[in-house]
């Protein structure tokens, strides 16, 4: 098969995912329409269902363990980040137990997600078993979820001040570089699933390995300088933000002459 | 000497007091104004030294075919220069500044932690001495600045030279993350009162920034130079065949390597930020974008250290992603230099000699930042790597921008040290030939490597166009040995006979002269009320005061309490040595080799002694919580418990060794047994510091010490006893339960 029939072809109509995107359009158009913030939700909803439905969910189903950690940062950086952003900004997620606002808690569902799902066992377990494959994606949308909520929450008052939130998304970055790093340059395969190849459906296979140049090895290489150095831009646009949130203040004349 | 003594009492540098033993006053001195001119003179003298090296380089290169200086001379006289220049002149002379002047921009008494402070002072002249008395061991390093390996190890590098430049490193590096820790703290916790954080002025700004570059960066190449001594010394491989990696040690070499071009040029960017409104009469344009380009800055640079290994054939994946990633700092750079570009324009600019140094360090960074572009280019870098246009590129940065950064700072700020003007005659004799000097020697070299002259070699053939353009390259850096020689003879000088200054000669806005010049020991009277980034400029022009900045958060009026920020700081940093050290073990043991391996640990034994160290971090946080409730006693036998299971973890761990002794496993056994040893052992050192603070602790206890309170000390200890416990989380996992998990 050819890249361009692959475009045209590679598509999953997934059908729990076309579901649960519909009730979730409906949900938030019913609940939120007057708060003009549809945009993130769009957003949102598209990237999800590129990332879930688009021919990189094929290749990430056992054929290229980078297209796996394209789909794994999206789902974990990206989704989350426009739901929150699509909330109405008078909407408090305070509720429930207040471990769950715990910056340290929220640090360790963003960093732990990463490393979690990156154990060899369980990198192959999310590709040979539908199931786990399925708990993989929606934990990776909660705990990106519980992560950002710290630096994108509604209401100003439950965010990170800017200092300590540069500080998190800094820490968070470093703690997925390591990551990165290891993957890039280590001389074991990660995830030896994707070295197999057991199951060629769409005869995709000859173009990867030869007209893409995608060897196992570099794709592993690549993988990892996704977790590296992209995953990192993304962090720092946070950071970029937080200062624009900080500087961005105007002159209180409440604390004139104080 | 005792006129020496006149002189300084006149200057107001000595207290009548002190006139009798004025060398002491000055050498024991812990006051942050002494130990930053000590730093800067130190600087000075190793810029001398670091200078006459460069001549005897240029002079051996003037001519084709010349034989003025041996090869093996040739090569230690570029290692030292290189090597001196950035560990013993530009970093002292920043942090000298900023020594200087930090505390006073925030309205501080002094820096948080003074006789730290002095620690890492001392340290600059010592790591200078080790690494200079390579001459007298056999011969200096003559192995590069980056010392690449396997050239730095012993078979190809077999005297003592490299060993003393190890050394030596080390013992800078130890002394540069104290220094950064204490500007961190001092910035954090010892600001005067409504100086928030975004009031900082840039210069402050950015060295509290590139502080944290300094406590992340300088540990990786710490751990790097404690593998190359452990290789060294104690005949292993790390980055030696068979199954070291020579690669291995240019990750760590550059993960530190480029930061470390940030860690000079972020004080640089400070200088011109502060210098340029203040001779342009206006404001800096973009405050808040200069600040914030500093953060993206130092992010970036951490993130891109792969850009200085295009040619080591890491592959075409890791070549684009760290092409795109390295051309991305052209942003926040620009940024800058737009911000700064724009501060000029409409502004009544006043071309003292600091603003002539500080302009043209503009001028000449655009440029280097041009040919950095280049150099983000893989295969453009292929083409001109390790050839003179790479030379010419960082002496654009490190002489172009930093050097005449700091020579503007130096006669900006000279006024305030000394209470004298520097001659402006001469200061503008200086800027004319340092600036033709430079560009003669550097401009010309660009196009000497792009027709081909490679670096590092101690003659060249009569080539077409290679000797006139190595002549001119020559006579460029006389000019520039004559503009330093006119420096010192102007600091000299001027500092007997200059000008008195009085308080504010330039008219600037900041803190630092808002009292007389040199400031008295205890900084500041009375502060002027603090409402924006130029206070000075409210003070006196009241009807149009600057805009208030405003407090919003909390985390901005309030402090953090010292020993604990300095704690985590320091913890931060040692992350980074441990992460190193971590990283290399799983690297060096993803495949298994032949001779000692896991099989010869006992997981259950060493299982059961990691408890004993894990409980021991429950004891210290009872300990703490005793102490809270006003309980000393119940505290100091928490505190003892702690201590007895942290001893038993060590027991523990020696038996281990002792096991590992018996059945035949040396350091040098095999690459297990290297990295196993060395991961262990400096976590075992880590405790064993721990386990003395804690008996330190205990002893202050029960000699009453902690009946009043005393929490921050007990507390920072324990932060530092739970980092010690949470690193051993990572080892065991990543030692002794990972080969089960396989």
């Amino acid at each position: 098969m050819t890249t361009a029939q692959f475009i045209l072809s590679g598509w999953t109509w997934n059908p729990a995912v076309l579901v649960t995107g519909a009730c979730a359009l409906v949900i938030y158009v019913a609940a939120f329409r007057d708060h003009h913030r549809f945009g993130w939700f769009a957003a949102a909803l598209g990237v999800l269902l590129l990332t879930l439905l688009s021919p990189l969910n094929t290749l990430a189903d056992g054929y290229l363990f980078s297209a796996h950690m394209a789909q794994h940062i999206l789902l974990l950086l990206i989704v989350p980040a426009f739901l929150l952003l699509s909330l109405p900004r008078t909407l408090s997620l305070a509720a429930g137990p207040r471990v769950l606002g715990h910056p340290l808690l929220g640090w360790l569902a963003g960093v732990g997600a990463m490393w979690f799902w990156h154990a060899p066992a369980l990198c192959n377990a999310a590709v040979a078993s539908r199931p786990v494959h399925a708990l993989q994606t929606v934990s990776l949308l909660v705990l990106g979820s519980v992560f950002w909520r710290q630096i994108l929450a509604p209401r100003e008052e439950e965010r990170l001040a800017p200092p300590r939130a540069i500080f998190y998304l800094f820490s968070a970055c470093v703690a997925c570089s390591v990551l990165g790093i290891i993957i890039t340059f280590s001389p074991v395969t990660v995830c030896s699933i994707y070295t197999m190849q057991p199951n060629d459906r769409f005869g995709m296979l000859q173009t990867i390995r030869t007209g893409w140049g995608f060897s196992p090895e570099r794709d592993q290489q690549i993988g990892g300088l996704l977790m590296w150095v992209p995953m990192c831009s993304i962090y720092l646009t946070a950071i970029v933000a937080q200062l624009t949130r900080w500087f961005a203040q105007p002159a209180s004349p409440t604390t004139r002459r104080t | 000497m005792n006129e020496m003594a006149t002189i300084l009492g006149r200057a107001g540098l000595l207290t009548a007091e002190q006139r009798e033993h004025w060398k002491m006053a000055w050498l024991s001195t812990v006051d942050h104004k002494r130990i930053g001119i000590l730093y800067m003179v130190t600087a000075l003298f190793f810029f001398v030294i670091g200078g006459i090296e460069a001549m005897c380089i240029r002079l051996q290169l003037a001519v084709p075919n010349n034989t003025l200086l041996h090869p093996d001379t040739y090569n230690m006289l570029f290692t030292m220069h290189g090597t001196t220049m950035i560990f013993l002149v530009a970093m002292p002379v920043l942090f000298g500044l900023a020594n200087y002047i930090v505390p006073l921009q925030i309205g501080a008494r002094d820096m948080a932690f003074p006789r730290l402070n002095a620690l890492g002072f001392w340290l600059v002249p010592l790591g200078g001495i080790l690494l200079h008395f390579s001459f007298l061991a056999g011969g200096a390093p003559a192995v590069g600045w980056f010392a690449y390996a396997p050239l730095n190890e012993t078979p190809y590098s077999s005297q003592l030279g490299v060993d003393y430049w190890a050394l030596a490193l080390l013992v800078l590096g130890i002394g540069s993350v104290s220094v950064s820790i204490n500007f961190i703290v001092t910035v954090l916790t010892q600001r005067a009162p409504h100086m928030t954080l975004r009031r900082l002025p840039l210069f402050s700004w950015m060295i509290f920034i590139n502080s944290f570059l300094v406590i992340l960066a300088l540990p990786v190449l710490n751990a790097g130079l404690v593998m190359l001594l452990i290789d060294r010394r104690l005949d292993t491989h790390f980055f030696l065949q068979p199954g070291g990696s020579a690669i291995m040690w240019q990750h760590i070499f550059w993960a530190f390597g480029h930061p470390e071009v940030y860690i000079v040029a972020i004080p640089a960017f400070g200088i011109l930020s502060e210098v340029i409104p203040v001779f342009s009469r206006k404001p800096i344009f973009g405050y808040e974008f200069v600040a914030g380009s500093t953060v993206a800055i130092a992010f970036l640079s951490l993130l891109v250290w792969a850009h200085h290994m295009f040619t080591v054939g890491l592959g075409h994946a890791v070549d684009l992603f760290f092409v795109a990633s390295s051309l991305l700092i052209a942003i926040p750079t620009g940024v800058k230099v737009l911000a700064w570009s724009a501060t000029m324009v409409g502004g009544r600019i006043r071309l003292d000699t600091p603003m002539l140094f500080c302009v043209a360090a503009l001028v000449q960074f655009l440029f280097a930042g041009l040919t950095g572009i280049s150099h983000a280019v893989a295969a453009l870098d292929w083409q001109t790597k390790n050839s003179y246009f790479l030379v010419a590129h960082f002496h654009f940065v490190f002489v172009g921008l930093i050097v005449f950064a700091i020579l503007g700072a130096l006669h900006y700020w000279f006024p305030k040290m000394s209470g004298r003007m520097l001659s402006e005659r001469l200061g503008k004799w200086t800027f004319w030939l340092m600036l033709i000097g430079f560009n003669l020697t550097f401009i010309i070299q660009h196009f000497l490597g792009l027709a081909g002259m490679p670096r590092r070699v101690y003659t060249y053939p009569d080539l077409p166009g290679w000797g006139w353009m190595n002549m001119v390259s020559t006579i460029g850096a006389l000019f520039m040995a004559a503009a330093a020689l006119l420096f010192v003879w102007n600091l000299a000088a001027s500092f007997l006979h200059g000008k008195p200054a009085g308080d504010n000669p330039w008219n600037a806005w900041t803190l630092e002269w808002a009292g007389p010049s040199p400031p008295p020991h205890e900084n500041f009277h009375e502060l002027p009320p603090i409402h924006s980034r130029r206070p000075l400029w409210d003070e006196s022009n009241p009807d149009r005061p600057d805009p208030v900045v405003g407090t919003k958060w909390q985390a901005e009026t309030t402090c953090p309490e010292k020993n604990k920020a300095a704690v985590i700081t320091f913890i931060i940093s040692e992350s980074g040595f441990f992460g190193v050290l971590i990283l290399a073990y799983l690297f060096y043991n993803a495949t298994p080799q032949p001779g000692p391996g896991t099989h010869n640990l006992n997981l259950l034994k060493t299982g059961l002694f990691s408890l004993c160290l894990f409980a021991s971090s429950f004891t210290i946080w009872r300990s703490e919580a005793s102490l809270q409730r006003g309980r000393p006693r119940a505290m100091a036998g928490w505190l003892a418990a702690t201590i007895l299971l942290g001893s038993v973890f060590t027991i523990g761990q020696g038996l281990e060794y002792w096991g590992l002794f018996q059945s035949g496993v040396r350091v040098s056994s095999n690459l297990f047994a290297t990295t196993f040893l060395t991961l262990t052992g400096f976590h075992g050192l880590h405790v064993c510091v721990g386990l003395i603070a804690l008996l330190i602790v205990l002893g202050l206890a029960l000699a009453g010490d902690f009946k009043q309170g005393g929490t921050p000390a007990l507390k920072s200890v324990g932060l530092y006893w739970h980092f010690v416990d949470a690193v051993w989380v990572l080892v065991f996992s990543s030692v002794y339960l990972l080969p089960h998990l396989r």
